[in-house]
């Protein structure tokens, strides 16, 4: 893991409070299908990698964030999602606290 | 070297077409940890033994660098900056830091006389002056392979407060 990111997950985020995002994310359709190719590989990756997985879990799982303290931290305003031709819109208003 | 996601390696190499419509403004204050974990993590060829960062109020911020520099040898400096401005495209690309404290007696005249050496060892991108440093965000993203996120930069600010430093920046696609 990048150690950027393992100190993110490390901190629940804290080093970026007060974090405002406010406007529209637009899509690509392309974009989309490949996000869920992708997510659809990562699926069925671990089936080979299961016992090196499984030794590894201890120290994975504490430098990974918990979910339900991450969704605390976070304030949404605003979510509108819509789609125009070609593409997927979301509308957000959101911060982290 | 991580491997970026199929996905996200996409998005970086053709922004516009697959972000067309987006229009958003992200603050993103940067705590002083985090920010110095950021430089940490630069790459091992960074002529650079010291780099640490320390957002002050009042938008200054010191950084404290040990460079290797030509004649003067192994040099330590806790050197104050302060952003002025913001970049915004295509007509404003610099992103402007004025010096206001941190360079002993001789090194305002020694970087006068080095200038050209010290313009030549920079990478390109990065101007800097007894007076203040420029970083020209075109440049540092195109020799990233960020090439084609310029166009939608919009605005981008930088001020610090004590012990963050903030980002504002309009992206428009």
């Amino acid at each position: 893991m990048h150690p950027v990111q393992k100190h993110l997950f490390d901190t629940n985020f804290r080093d970026l409070s007060g974090t405002k995002l406010e406007g529209t994310i637009a899509l690509s359709d392309e974009l989309i299908n490949l996000g869920i190719l992708d997510f659809l590989q990562q699926l069925q990756k671990p089936d080979t990698d299961t016992p090196k997985a499984k030794s590894e879990a201890p120290a994975a799982s504490s430098a990974m964030p918990n979910p339900a303290d991450l969704l605390k931290m976070v304030t949404i305003e605003e979510v509108k999602y819509r789609t125009e031709a070609g593409r997927t819109m979301v509308d957000i208003k959101a911060g982290i606290k | 070297m991580p491997t970026v996601p199929a996905p996200l390696q996409v998005l970086l190499d053709h922004p516009s077409k697959h972000l067309e419509g987006t229009d958003i403004q992200l603050v993103l204050p940067i705590g002083r940890s985090l920010l110095n974990e950021v430089l940490d993590a630069r790459p091992a060829d960074t002529p650079v033994q010291e780099l640490l960062l320390d957002p002050e109020a009042n938008n200054l911020v010191n950084l404290h660098l040990g460079v290797k520099a030509p004649v003067l040898g192994s040099v330590r400096r806790k050197i104050t900056f302060r952003p002025k401005g913001s970049v915004s495209f295509p007509n404003q690309p610099w992103l402007h830091f004025d010096i206001t404290d941190g360079f002993k007696m001789f090194d305002k005249p020694i970087i006068k006389l080095m200038q050209g050496q010290i313009a030549e060892r920079l990478p390109k991108g990065i101007e800097l002056t007894s007076d203040h440093l420029r970083l020209h965000l075109p440049a540092l993203l195109t020799s990233a392979g960020y090439q084609a996120l310029v166009p939608l930069i919009k605005n981008l600010r930088l001020t610090s407060e004590a012990n963050v430093l903030i980002l504002q920046l309009h992206l428009k696609a």
